[in-house]
């Protein structure tokens, strides 16, 4: 639109973005798509896509390890970002253009109002506008939020010195959800403002034409005509503020790269590989020498289903008609079928076997585990059976507690 | 079904016989014809000699053979259980599988010790069930007998002969349950000291105590007779699954109030998406990532209440988790483990409002980016052809 219009002669071109903002964004560009690449597929692990892309790479092993090395350079990228900006803002006293205000919303709601019809004009904005500035934010905020939940699935065992251990299963949520805002922000926002809106080459080749900075910058170009865009630069105090910022630019930019290595580096025990271990159970032990014929095969014998068998108890053995349902009536059914305590019904033998709300309180064949055991092996429940009542129990339930 | 098939291969080789047996006998004396034959008193030797006539002298006990390195063999067939084994009911003959046996006296065998005596003689079986005897020359068994391990397990070790009784129920066609109880005691025989692991495991206890047909025994997870190595990376790989049969299943999980999302809650864990990824894509490689056994056990797998072993009890897990995190100190590491639970407000409530967070701000976020950037096109658009009219 903007080429449409423009005259034949050559415009005056405007530097957008210095060599090194480009290398910056090239790296950003790779490492982030690399990062969503190799995120994305485990996130989505069971879609077919994701195992093909897995596949390419041989192991789901060898993914992580890209998506940690792209998650490295990412952070290089921004350690590198910060230091820039640092000399940018203090040593060359240029002006925070990306620094979000209450214009920038006045911005967003009148461009809103124009494409809905509500204004007349566009708003006129400055070196960067609302949309770009909406888009470094938010990749700001996503760099934060994936450092850190990134951080805390890298190194679960010192995350959780200083953390409940429910935020790891809690940064890998916000980790694969905060992916997929990301992701869908970059196919939205960017690609449709830098690209589709139309196709924007500033960030590669570094320049807009005059025609282009009216269109999109036109604030910004009005500064720039008024020789105010940046700030003069008296040579000695470039030279003072140039030796206080080089060393502690130094000593941070050391820090932060420590920190990294820390980030990368600090626990291994999570990613490196320690073989699974194998049984180490002796395989042959033979009963016997084995004879020949060998231990014979019992007959088949038209016996009912086994679970009959456990019931098949002698006389004398409890029962719960006989023994247990009454001494529960006595002993508990004062808290276990009024007040139902802790959803457990003590008074019939169907209530008794389905348990309580936290689960079964009788396994039969298994009084050592079965729950009302052990809570009354504590010896202090307030409805405490006698020594011998708790051996009847446990001999009922050993014997597969059954009912008649 | 391939083994409808090898059921339908065994039947056809089984009425072969018995027409076969049926051709013989019309030929024979009549009085050979009627089974169980060994009753009948001796009779004279045909050209294919009854069961009777064998088991004329084999049925009396105490008869055996002292063998080169000193071994005792048992000649002694139980007359009683060799007619209720299955070969008996099928009227198979003894000499059908000691084929050169005709006689009295016998041609000439060469055995060294018991062991020689089995290994010589169990390739007999092929003759009529060659698709399970094929399926053994692939498992482990086979590969330790390749390797010159003669106590490896063969056809007779678990099968013997003269008294196998019916395996396969005929009505489902499947292992008949009596049979399904005698499995880990079969094996046992020569995996003794897993056997007795097996049976204090609320698996096996429950097998072997209550005749509880719910659970595995060492087939179901095993394999019959192409058995694999359990400790190679393609079993480890799909160990998840193997358990998944039956603990995703509600009708045996519901009667024990087990959950069943037991898988699913694995699979969306950090280390389930590892190991399903490794089966799916690379089953042959190794992981370290934890399977169900590593934290479960393996033959010693108990309930997760167990006061001393269950792994529902932090400091049992902890001792888990120290197997692969071995510099991990606090309890509060399980808990970054979801213990199976898909999260909701009570259990894992942190995980859950980080998921309900962005199901919402993705929604917002991106549904406000498309609405302004659809109505910035739709102007640009008018504009243009507002522009092209100019």
């Amino acid at each position: 639109m903007a080429a449409k219009t423009s005259a034949p002669v050559r415009s005056r071109m405007y530097v957008r973005f210095s060599f090194a903002d480009r290398v910056q964004h090239l790296l950003l560009l790779l490492s982030f798509t690399t990062l969503a690449v190799t995120g994305l597929v485990q996130e989505f692990a069971e879609n077919p896509v994701s195992l093909f892309i897995i596949r390419l790479w041989g192991n789901v092993d060898n993914i992580r390890l890209t998506h940690h090395a792209a998650a490295t350079v990412l952070m290089l990228i921004a350690i590198y970002h910060i230091l820039g900006f640092g000399y940018k803002v203090f040593v060359l006293r240029q002006r925070m253009t990306m620094l979000p205000g209450f214009q920038d919303v006045k911005d967003a709601l009148r461009a809103f109002a124009y494409n809905i019809g509500l204004s007349k004009t566009r708003p006129q904005m400055g070196r960067y506008t609302f949309e770009e500035k909406a888009e470094y934010w938010a990749l700001v905020w996503g760099i934060i939020i994936m450092g850190l939940t990134g951080f805390m699935m890298w190194n679960p065992v010192e995350t959780v010195k200083f953390l409940p251990g429910e935020f790891i299963p809690a940064a890998k949520a916000a980790h694969g959800a905060e992916a997929v805002l990301a992701v869908l922000a970059i196919i939205v926002w960017h690609m449709y403002g830098v690209h589709l809106k139309r196709f924007n080459k500033a960030m590669w080749t570094g320049r807009l034409t005059e025609e282009e900075m009216l269109h999109e910058h036109p604030l910004e170009l009005a500064d720039i005509k008024a020789g105010m865009d940046k700030p003069a630069l008296e040579a000695n105090a470039l030279r003072r503020r140039q030796r206080i910022y080089y060393p502690v630019a130094a000593v941070v930019g050391a820090a932060m790269l420590f920190a990294v290595y820390g980030f990368v580096n600090g626990e291994q025990t999570a990613i490196t590989t320690i073989p699974p271990q194998a049984a180490t159970v002796e395989v042959f032990v033979p009963e016997t020498p084995t004879p020949l014929p060998p231990t014979p095969t019992p007959l088949p014998s038209p016996t009912a289903a086994p679970t009959s068998e456990a019931s098949n108890g002698t006389p004398s053995s409890p029962t719960w008609d006989s023994t247990i349902g009454p001494l529960f009536a006595a002993k508990c059914n004062a808290c276990h079928i009024a007040t139902i305590s802790g959803g457990l019904n003590l008074s019939t033998y169907a209530d008794v076997m389905k348990g309580a709300t936290d689960g079964p309180v009788i396994i039969p064949g298994d009084s050592a585990h079965s729950k009302l055991v052990i809570v009354q092996s504590a010896g202090n429940h307030p409805g405490q059976l006698s020594a011998d009542e708790l051996a009847l129990v446990k001999q009922w339930i050993d014997a597969g507690a059954p009912e008649k | 079904m391939k083994w409808f098939s090898n059921r339908f291969k065994l039947v056809f080789l089984i009425v072969g016989v018995i027409l076969l047996f049926v051709a013989a006998a019309a030929l024979a004396s009549p009085a050979d014809a009627a089974k169980p034959s060994h009753l009948v008193s001796q009779s004279a030797p045909p050209d294919k000699p009854s069961n009777a006539y064998c088991l004329s002298c084999h049925s009396r006990s105490g008869m055996t053979k002292t063998l080169p390195n000193g071994e005792v063999l048992s000649l002694y067939i139980d007359p009683n259980l060799f007619d209720h084994s299955i070969h008996n009911q099928q009227n198979m003959d003894c000499v059908d599988c000691h084929t050169n046996i005709s006689t009295f006296p016998h041609p000439d065998f060469k055995a060294n010790s018991l062991r020689d005596v089995t290994l010589q003689l169990y390739g007999t079986c092929k003759n009529c069930h060659a698709s399970e005897f094929n399926q053994t020359l692939n498992s482990v068994h086979q590969k330790a007998l390749d390797a010159g391990n003669s106590n490896a397990a063969v056809c007779t070790d678990c099968h013997n002969p003269h008294q196998q009784t019916r395996l396969i129920d005929p009505q489902t066609g499947k292992l008949s349950q009596d049979a399904r109880l005698e499995v880990p005691q079969t094996c046992a025989r020569c995996h003794s000291t897993i056997y007795n692991t097996y049976k204090s495991s609320v698996h096996g206890a429950a097998l072997t105590q209550y005749g509880n047909l719910d659970v595995p025994t060492c087939i179901d997870c095993h394999g019959v007779h192409n058995i694999q190595d359990p400790n190679s990376a393609q079993f480890r790989n799909a160990i998840p699954q193997l358990c998944a049969k039956c603990h995703t299943d509600p009708r045996i999980m519901n009667k024990y109030g087990i959950s069943t999302q037991v898988l699913n809650t694995y699979v969306s864990d950090f280390h389930g998406t590892t190991v399903t990824l490794f089966e799916q894509v690379s089953p042959n490689t190794p992981t370290n990532k934890p399977v169900c056994t590593d934290c479960h056990g393996v033959h010693d797998i108990s309930n997760v209440n167990n006061p001393a072993t269950g792994i529902a009890i932090k400091q049992n897990l902890l001792v888990k988790c120290q197997r692969c995190h071995p510099n991990v100190t606090t309890a509060n590491f399980t808990d970054a483990w979801m213990d199976h639970y898909v999260a909701s407000p009570q259990k894992f409530a942190l995980v859950y409002y980080v998921n309900l967070f962005y199901k919402f701000f993705i929604p917002l976020v991106i549904g406000g980016m498309l609405v302004f950037v659809v109505t910035d096109f739709i102007r640009r658009m008018a504009e243009a052809r507002k522009g092209a009219r100019h």
